[in-house]
């Protein structure tokens, strides 16, 4: 049982890790736009058709198919954004939420449309799993690992170091001031859901790599990357990894005591705990 | 010289309620000017009506004789105008340094340049350029948010309500900083609730009462004057300024 359990947990880490970078692109849009995007999903299946393409049509490697899953879905989100969502913009956030979620269902429809149910494989070697004493750990759950850890330090120097990283961060921060101060709060906004829903894409690549791609592929997602950005706290990017990392851990962990079938559950429980005891998240203001 | 002049500024929050009604002034290079009021008479409007916050109704804001009048905060700032809000005038979870380079956003070439500027004159804000400005002090944040807006190297500076929250030590500590800004040949408008204090560092005074000029005139005499202590001050009238520029009130 405690060698199960600490599988559980490498297994659970890794599954977070990677779905920290949907929710990553889920959060930062929320900062900056003040809403909930839930085209996420289906922005994270345009994300892993998108790498597929690449991959097994255009024969790209991992790393330029990646790139060109975040591209995809980049010029998607600014779709969603300025034909379902800005419209409705002043009719409040719920709105643009419900927006959003209409949105992903026709995004997921179309590319039911144009490339059937059937589940999808990347063409990748078939490779042993590496085994370190009682555990055993993917080579391609390692490399999966890797690429999310890069697409997040590649976020955060953004984010730091560049100008638009910066603006961003004030716009999220205080709108008002950053308008006084000479920021175009309309392209901070653009340049965000770009980002943000490139994020999403790139996280339903890396789930595909890891599982298989089908039109649910990144629906199946929401629930677990909602659920990481309010335990984080809504807006917050570190309080976003931190909530997809627990959630991983737990999702696996619930496996070793139910039926595979409720580990969603975990993330209904996370949201309502989270929302009962402690509304802002581990690292948010903005929630409260 | 005037570096700013306001004609007949009227407007408000709503199309047909005009807070603001007909306000007019002028500011020159290295002055100060105080606007002080009761509560509700337009001061903060007037600010948001200049930096096109809020879009006048009627009148003209006129930089260095140029009229900006309605224009974007953008292009406000490309004339030289900068504001610093009453509240959250900084960007909390940026540090001391990210927020002095939000400060020269428009032109981050500057920005090494007019950092070692600013904080040459606001020491403290290089002791703490890597903390987050969330943990500063009420009047630290206020010395950050007068940094930030001078980063842009502006020709009219605008305060609002710059000591709102501060302790009487922080405050005219605040006001001194104020007073040397102005004294560098910047042209600076303040909105104050302090009003005696207000006074005390500016070289003119504005009186704004129901939207309108009330009194304007030099602020040590201002501050002197019976009727404006009694509006405005809650003070028994008729004293004078001591050589230090404080005011003394009469004998009982």
């Amino acid at each position: 049982m405690p060698e199960a359990l600490a599988q559980a947990l490498i297994n659970g880490v890794i599954a977070g890790t990677i779905l920290a970078v949907p929710a990553l692109g889920f959060t930062a849009i929320f900062a900056v736009l003040n809403y909930p995007n839930f085209a996420i999903g289906a922005l994270a299946t345009v994300g892993a058709y998108a790498g597929w393409v690449g991959n097994t049509a255009l024969g790209l490697p991992m790393v330029a198919a990646l790139a060109l899953a975040f591209s995809a879905t980049a010029v998607a989100g600014l779709v969603v954004q300025w034909a379902a969502v800005k419209p409705l913009e002043s009719a409040g956030a719920l709105m643009m939420a419900i927006a959003s979620l209409a949105a992903g269902l026709v995004l997921e429809n179309a590319l039911r449309f144009g490339f059937g149910n059937d589940l999808r494989g990347y063409d990748l070697p078939l490779l042993r799993d590496w085994r370190f004493g009682e555990f055993r750990v993917g080579p391609q759950q390692v490399q999966n690992f890797a690429l999310a850890l890069a697409a997040m330090g590649m976020l955060w120097a953004f984010l730091r170091y560049s100008r638009t990283g910066r603006a961003m961060r004030a716009v999220a921060d205080n709108r008002d001031l950053a308008l006084l101060r000479g920021v175009d709060p309309a392209r901070v906004a653009a340049v965000t859901v770009a980002v943000g829903a490139g994020l999403a894409g790139m996280g339903g690549m890396l789930v595909g790599l890891d599982t298989s791609v089908d039109p649910l592929v990144g629906t199946r997602l929401v629930l677990s990357i909602f659920a990481a950005a309010v335990l984080g706290g809504l807006g917050s990017i570190p309080g976003a990894v931190a909530g997809a990392i627990a959630i991983g851990v737990a999702e696996e962990v619930a496996v070793l005591a139910f039926n595979p079938a409720y580990r969603l559950v975990v993330g209904f429980v996370v949201i309502l705990a989270v929302l009962t005891l402690r509304p802002a998240g581990l690292f948010g203001a903005r929630a409260s | 010289m005037t570096a700013l002049a306001v004609e007949g500024l009227t407007g408000g929050y709503a199309a047909a309620d005009h807070v603001v009604k007909g306000v007019s002034f002028t500011v020159a290079a290295g002055e100060l000017l105080c606007v002080i009021g009761p509560n509700g008479a337009g001061k903060s409007t007037v600010l948001k009506l200049m930096t096109g916050l809020l879009r006048p109704r009627a009148g003209r804001v006129l930089l260095g004789g140029r009229e900006v009048t309605g224009l974007a905060p953008r292009a406000m700032i490309e004339a030289g105008l900068v504001l610093v809000p009453q509240e959250r005038n900084v960007f909390g979870t940026l540090t001391v340094e990210e927020n002095l380079v939000m400060g020269c956003f428009l032109d981050p070439r500057r920005a090494r340049a007019r950092m070692a500027a600013v904080t040459d004159r606001f020491p403290l804000l290089a002791e703490r350029r890597r903390q987050a400005a969330r943990t500063l002090s009420g009047g630290q944040r206020q010395i950050l948010a007068m940094g930030q807006a001078l980063m842009s190297e502006p020709r009219v500076l605008l305060l609002d309500e710059p000591t709102a929250g501060l302790s009487p030590k922080a405050a005219a500590d605040l006001f001194a900083l104020v007073r040397a800004t102005a004294d560098s040949g910047v042209a600076v408008l303040m909105v104050e609730q302090n009003a005696l204090q207000a006074m005390q560092a500016s070289d003119r005074a504005l009186v704004l009462v129901d939207g309108r000029n009330a009194h304007e005139g030099p602020a040590p005499a201002l501050a002197c004057d019976p009727g404006i202590r009694r509006m405005f001050l809650g003070g028994r009238g008729a004293g004078s300024m001591d050589a230090t520029g404080t005011y003394r009130e009469p004998h009982p």
